[in-house]
């Protein structure tokens, strides 16, 4: 493990590489043809540093720490597009998350990243409710963003007017049970 | 017709998808019975974070679901209906994802032998649409109102079984049995930006606008959406925009509409960009 902003030493990018196309899904960037066909369809492609196929490319040739640096993983919302179209059936969006938990796991998430603490405030909202009330998740992922919930403070008072804000969390019957149920089943995805 | 119901967390707050889902159902003889004490299907948070805590997730749904009697579930969320259809596929292809599910899941006293097939709303529709009470007489939505469909991106993606994945056309078969046409456009499953639109609202309002400006140059005046994610990104995502904007509803509103069901049963006050030429009642 290397602290934040620490370059990764050669050996351990050989071994980052390693685990990534050791397995499944990151083996199959293998069979990439580089055709461009993903980075052609995807939505985000030119907010991110570099596209799937650039990605892959830079996995390929052992440029792992670049790779984890970019923001190219976090930028990807999960539409899928890219997986429907490669010619070589290549799991793109899967291997997305294994970066984004490699990347998190190094301490490599580009500093102004948001996506992270989007996902733990959800994940905080699952633990505790079972269920997401989307007012609620947005007070809790303010309090690291302020800004992005405030830009959205005239929609948020439009919602109210229309009652469409829930202030008071659903939940399912038994949260604690559910907590146990996740915790049971947590495990880091490549280190299986 | 009963379904066993999965309506997922953004439902609720939804701009009347709740209200048209419910009339529309009471009117075609449609019961949605919910499965009790459904939990977060865990969206694409869940599945970027931890494969197997996302199974567990889905895991326990599909346990509740068999142990409640359904032999399906029925989605209204496009980011539900991929995440369910996702998690059905692992855990009915790998047995060892199904294990690790099974043992989490005994903190629930829970059990689960296989995933329980998961539609989306519309695709129960139109399936079972001769079985449904159709009610006789001619579209009610008014001529100068032109539909444009949306379907967004996860209900083509790869688990999915929608015919014509990279230009459905469910929702238009569906609207034809109610009379209602459709105008034709290229951006029926572009990305909305799902829920990268809180954290990165500049990048994903051009998204937006690709859709909206698509469906505007080809004459629609009115998007049929389907999923609680894509209705609230192109709704308020057009907010603070100068251009006219387009109303977007759900497709059970649309449909509701043109089946002569009143606006004030339809929840079309909630819609941010209201709908002209009807009266939200
Ligand atoms: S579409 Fe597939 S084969 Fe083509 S560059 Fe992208 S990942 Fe590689
Ligand atoms: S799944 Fe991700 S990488 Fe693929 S097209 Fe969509 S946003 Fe881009």
């Amino acid at each position: 493990m290397i602290g934040k902003g620490y370059c990764v030493q050669a050996d351990l990018e050989k071994k980052l590489q390693a685990e990534i196309l050791g397995r499944e899904p990151g083996n199959s960037i293998l069979t990439c043809i580089q055709c461009g066909t993903c980075s052609g369809s995807c939505p985000l492609a030119d907010a991110m540093d570099a596209g799937p196929r650039a990605l892959f490319a830079l996995i390929r040739d052992g440029q792992v720490e670049q790779a984890l640096r970019s923001n190219t993983s976090w930028y990807c919302v999960s539409c899928y597009q890219c997986m429907v179209q490669c010619p070589q059936q290549i799991p793109i969006t899967d291997i997305m998350y294994l970066l984004k938990q490699l990347s998190l796991e190094q301490g490599l998430v580009p500093r102004d990243n948001k996506m992270p603490d989007l996902y733990a405030a959800f994940e905080r909202q699952v633990n505790l409710f079972g269920k997401v009330s989307e007012a609620l998740l947005m007070a809790d992922y303010g309090i690291k963003h302020p800004l992005d919930v405030m830009a959205n403070a005239a929609a948020a008072v439009k919602l109210l007017a229309k009652g469409r804000l829930h202030l008071v969390p659903r939940k399912i019957e038994a949260p604690r049970r559910l907590q146990a149920m996740i915790d049971a089943a947590g495990q880091k995805e490549h280190a299986r | 017709m009963i379904y066993g119901f999965f309506p997922g967390c953004a439902y609720q707050a939804a701009a009347g998808y709740k209200e048209s889902v419910d009339s529309l159902c009471n009117l075609l003889g449609i019961e949605l019975r919910e499965i009790e004490d459904w939990n977060c299907c865990g969206a694409t948070a869940a599945f970027s974070c931890d494969r197997h805590k996302a199974l567990a997730l889905t895991g326990r749904l599909f346990a509740l679901a068999a142990r409640q009697g359904f032999d399906e579930i029925v989605t209204v969320c496009n980011a539900c209906y991929s995440t369910l259809k996702k998690a059905a596929k692992l855990l009915g292809s790998d047995p060892g994802l199904l294990e690790n599910v099974n043992r989490s899941l005994k903190a629930e006293s829970l059990e689960l032998s296989a995933p329980v097939p998961v539609k989306h709303l519309l695709e129960v529709m139109f399936r079972d649409r001769e079985k449904l009470s159709w009610p006789e007489g001619p579209c009610r939505l008014p001529k100068d109102i032109k539909v444009a469909t949306y379907y967004g991106c996860q209900l083509t993606r790869p688990w999915q079984n929608v015919p014509r994945a990279l230009r459905p056309d469910l929702m238009e078969q569906l609207f034809t049995v109610a009379g209602l046409e459709t105008v034709d456009h290229s951006a029926r499953t572009l990305c909305c930006g799902a829920s990268h639109a809180v954290a990165y609202p500049g990048q994903c309002r051009v998204l937006v606008s690709r859709i909206v400006n698509e469906i505007k140059a080809k004459g629609g005046t009115l998007v049929a959406t389907i999923c609680p994610l894509c209705q609230f990104n192109l709704d308020q995502g057009q907010h603070g925009s100068y251009r006219a904007k387009l109303p977007v509803a759900y497709f059970t509103q649309v449909l509701g509409l043109a089946l002569g069901l009143p606006p004030a049963e339809l929840g079309l006050k909630k819609l941010l960009v209201p709908l002209k030429n009807i009266p939200a009642g």
